[in-house]
């Protein structure tokens, strides 16, 4: 870690929006209203409460142990052999994260854009992107982020504001329709999935100029990020409606077809917005990708990061390459979601309340000596 | 550079003894006391030069010596009537005195010569060096010691207006190749102590003085002293620009980007002095280079700073809109005509569809063209003498550009898209900066060309990243816009008005933040005043005894 400690509250809030709002932007209202029908605004709204807890235990561990990552701090609360088995299934799901979000990516890029374009080009063309740009140091990887997420926020923010002209209210009652509640929560669960990049706020408190000031970089970047998701279910919701929105594939993509700047500059804007979500993905795999390779780099103590960018490279390819078709993928990547849960919340809970009972058992030690 | 490599050869040949190696052996040999020795030791090494001139002349008419000069070099108005003169004829009240010979050149400096730069030197090859910079050397037969003399006396042009960087309000005046002149132009801007040059030399045969300017007490220190360090590990036989300095101390001389900024005016350099940046000179180079750079400071101009700031800021607005084009508007054309021509409105997309009609090659093809015919054209104008240059320009523009349009080689929309790239391209103020995005326009072109809008947003986005992950002397390039600094910010897309901007630009790390007083300003006052108020107002501008405000100054 020869990295001076330079990322402020800014930085770290922006690295969390930008490394959120990626992918799932597109898919989003369709994962909502399949759970929740009209009820997909509260859906979505559950699933950003639930990533938002497992934010906060994970932020709450990182300011306890702040010059540490959770691949070294795990081996301190729960023992090495542990920990080390736990941080390798922690590197395995986002290299696996990373190369579903090249794979979604490569997906979208293919069926709407490219058509006649090999995936594999589309999806090797990203990765070496991310790959290239991942042989920077932390501080590098902050201003990247920070640099990009007001052109992240404003295309959204323009199509929602635009759209909203045909929303019809109606198509948002009720706001809560509990029929089917187990339905709702894997919804729930699923939304919260997208919100797992927010893991990266652990390899970003060690290098952080004050790392107390991490909590409040988490609320603010779970806020925004949250706040725009949830922006983008009501909007599209209120537009196709609950039972149009189930026969597409991408809504956003679709809302932003149907909206149209006054003027008529452009015909279309959903190229425009496609060509700005592709800015959203490379921060959310670069992200996952910096991950990786830096928690690879903690693991085994080297020195640099740099060389393991190529290295892991022909994996993530590999891996993007494994689901067979569009539908096989989006099933992996529930499944690979709700999974990863038990690993994004569960085991950051798991390890503080290891954690809590350690420093209350030696607090404990020290006062019966006394 | 075939100059130079011939050179090489010359010095890899074993045993030749160079006038100069000469010299190196006589390292600190003193100079001899007798005058014909010495004589003979100087004509040994620099006897083969026509302009080596070596005049016998009389002390006070009693002690024999001899003035040694080049004669290329040296003012002879000055060596005639202020060293000869005041030397050969004995002045008053050193009449009747008694002279001894160990006393003389003490006597000399002091009682006679009229010259303010007279100074003692013994070893030979020290003397040697200051001749051959335009010194005169005094020899007087007896004495081992020589004095020499500032002579120095090189044509040099007049302080004309800056050619690459001409501006509509602000000074008229350039750097000029001599070095001294462009320190007197930054001194004549900052009267101050703080300001402070440091001189070192370098290139084995050039030995050019470089300086180095910065204002002590607001540059940052650990600057100042990465400079010092990078340029004094340079060993070059030859530093004829300050050019040659730029791809020695640069960061990352891979870079497409500059990462020095050199200028052509002194008010400029002065300004950025100010926000706490170096600048180097050299000796021979109009040019002054100034670190860190960041790299909005690119197309910025120090007009946008001496008008309003209404004005500064739209004129700024435009060149950073001139710039994103000479990026990406050829790449953003072929992408929209060859992948998504449904972008387009559709009366607009029927014209471009028809203007091409007739065109064989795919958008790409032709936008390449176009835009390398566009570089020969635009290379070929800076090298023709300046009468022929305006009318190859027309006959190169409009005759190509309309018989390629109707012999359909191109669209005549084409032609459109590339005329605004590269008039967006001239908009930028810094030649560097504009040349790094014309290069780079081609690779995104390519890309444009294979993937349509997403490989220009790959471009794009390895471009910024690669910005982003370059520094200059610690600060990061893209500074003050990530990572974000909000005095900065205020200088970036719109210039603020001056007084908003109370401090320096955090990124540069000043040692003295603060640019605007603490105290009260009357500039502030007056602009929180409406106008109507301000007639009441006793302080206001109109009081008259602003006029008589130090008329000293003004000479």
């Amino acid at each position: 870690m020869g990295d001076p400690k330079e990322i402020t509250a800014l930085q770290a809030t922006t690295i969390l929006i930008s490394t959120i709002i990626g992918v799932g932007v597109l898919p989003l209202p369709l994962f909502a209203v399949r759970a929740g029908e009209t009820s997909a605004p509260f859906v979505t709204l559950t699933g950003v409460f639930l990533a938002a807890i497992g934010l906060m235990i994970l932020t709450y561990l990182g300011i306890r142990h702040p010059h540490k990552t959770i691949i070294t701090y795990s081996q301190d609360i729960i023992g090495k052999w542990l920990g080390k088995i736990f941080s390798i299934v922690v590197i395995f799901f986002f290299l696996i994260l990373s190369s579903l979000t090249a794979r979604e990516f490569g997906a979208v890029v293919v069926t709407a854009v490219l058509r006649e374009t090999p995936l594999e080009v589309t999806v090797i063309v990203m990765l070496l992107l991310a790959a290239i740009s991942c042989r920077n140091n932390i501080n590098v990887f902050a201003y990247i982020h920070n640099l990009y997420v007001p052109m992240i926020l404003a295309p959204v923010l323009i199509v929602v504001a635009f759209s909203l002209k045909n929303a019809n209210l109606l198509y948002l009652r009720p706001i809560f329709l509990g029929n089917d509640l187990w339905n709702m929560a894997g919804g729930m669960l699923t939304v919260s999935a997208l919100f797992q990049g927010s893991f990266i706020i652990t390899m970003i408190i060690p290098a952080m100029k004050t790392p107390k000031k991490a909590m409040k970089a988490s609320l603010w970047g779970i806020l925004i990020s949250g706040g725009l998701y949830l922006l983008i279910v009501i909007a599209t919701v209120a537009i196709f409606g609950p039972e149009e929105i189930k026969q597409i594939f991408w809504p956003t993509l679709e809302l932003a077809r149907t909206t149209a700047i006054p003027g008529n500059i452009l015909q279309r804007l959903d190229i425009i917005f496609l060509a700005v979500w592709v800015l959203a993905v490379f921060t959310t795999l670069f992200s996952s990708y910096y991950f990786t390779i830096h928690s690879i780099k903690e693991l085994f103590r080297l020195k640099d990061h740099k060389v393991l960018s190529y290295f892991i490279l022909p994996f993530v390819f590999f891996l993007a390459m494994a689901p067979q078709n569009v539908l096989h993928m989006y099933e992996i990547i529930q499944l690979i979601g709700r999974a990863g849960l038990l690993i994004t919340i569960i085991y950051p809970a798991f390890l503080l309340l290891i954690d809590f009972l350690r420093s209350w058992r030696r607090k404990k030690n020290v006062a019966k000596p006394s | 550079m075939s100059f130079f490599r011939k050179k090489k050869r010359t010095v890899k040949k074993p045993q030749l003894l160079t006038p100069s190696k000469l010299v190196s052996q006589k390292e600190n040999t003193p100079t001899s006391s007798s005058l014909t020795e010495t004589e003979k030791q100087i004509k040994d090494i620099l006897g083969n030069n026509e302009d080596l001139k070596i005049k016998h002349f009389k002390i006070f008419g009693q002690f024999s010596a001899a003035c040694v000069y080049f004669s290329s070099l040296v003012d002879k108005d000055s060596l005639n009537k202020d060293i000869l003169k005041s030397l050969m004829y004995e002045p008053d009240h050193l009449m009747g005195k008694e002279k001894p010979l160990t006393q003389l050149i003490d006597m000399i400096l002091t009682e006679t010569i009229y010259h303010s730069e007279a100074k003692v030197g013994d070893s030979i090859d020290q003397l040697i060096q200051l001749m051959l910079r335009g010194e005169t050397v005094i020899f007087i037969d007896g004495i081992k010691e020589a004095i020499h003399i500032g002579t120095r006396k090189v044509e040099k042009r007049a302080i004309d207006q800056p050619q690459t960087e001409q501006v509509i309000l602000g000074p008229r005046e350039g750097f000029i190749e001599s070095i001294a002149t462009n320190i007197a132009l930054l001194r004549y801007r900052l009267p101050t102590p703080d300001f402070q040059v440091k001189t070192m030399k370098i290139g084995r045969l050039t030995k050019s003085t470089v300086a180095i300017c910065y204002l002590k007490g607001i540059a940052n220190e650990t600057v100042i002293k990465e400079v010092e360090k990078r340029l004094s590990e340079i060993d070059i036989d030859a530093i004829l620009d300050v050019g040659y300095l730029e791809q020695f101390i640069e960061d990352n001389p891979f870079s497409p980007f500059p990462q020095t900024q050199s200028t052509e005016r002194p008010d400029k350099t002065v300004a950025n002095l100010i926000e706490g940046r170096v600048a180097i000179l050299v000796d021979g180079s109009p040019f002054s280079l100034l670190v860190p750079v960041v790299f909005n400071q690119f197309y910025q101009t120090t007009e946008d700073y001496s008008s309003r700031f209404l004005m500064g800021s739209f004129v700024r607005l435009a060149r950073i809109l001139a710039l994103v084009f000479s990026l990406i508007f050829p790449s953003l054309y072929v992408s929209l005509i060859s992948f998504n021509p449904e972008l387009l409105p559709t009366e607009f997309a029927v014209a471009v569809a028809g203007g091409r009609a007739g065109v064989p090659y795919p958008a790409v093809i032709e936008v390449l063209i176009i835009e390398v015919s566009m570089e020969i054209l635009r290379e070929a104008t800076v090298r023709l003498p300046k009468q022929v240059g305006g009318a190859l320009s027309i006959v190169g523009v409009l005759v190509i550009g309309q018989a390629a349009v109707e012999a359909g080689l191109s669209s005549p929309i084409t032609v459109v898209v590339i005329a605004l790239t590269t008039i967006g391209s001239f908009a930028t103020p810094t030649y560097t900066a504009a040349f790094a995005l014309r290069m780079l326009r081609f690779p995104i072109m390519i890309l444009a060309g294979i993937f349509g809008l997403y490989g220009v947003m790959v471009g794009v986005i390895f471009i910024f990243n690669h910005m982003l992950s370059l520094k200059s002397f610690g600060v990061p390039y893209m500074a003050p816009v990530s990572p974000s600094d909000y005095e900065g910010m205020k200088d970036v897309v719109v210039r603020s008005p001056l007084w908003w901007m109370p401090k320096r630009p955090d990124f540069l790390h000043p040692s003295n933040q603060s640019r605007l007083s603490e105290n009260e300003n009357k500039m502030l006052e007056h602009s929180k005043l409406g106008n109507d108020q301000r007639e009441g107002t006793t302080d206001g501008g109109s009081e008259g005894n602003n006029s008589t405000s130090s008329h000293n100054d003004l000479n």
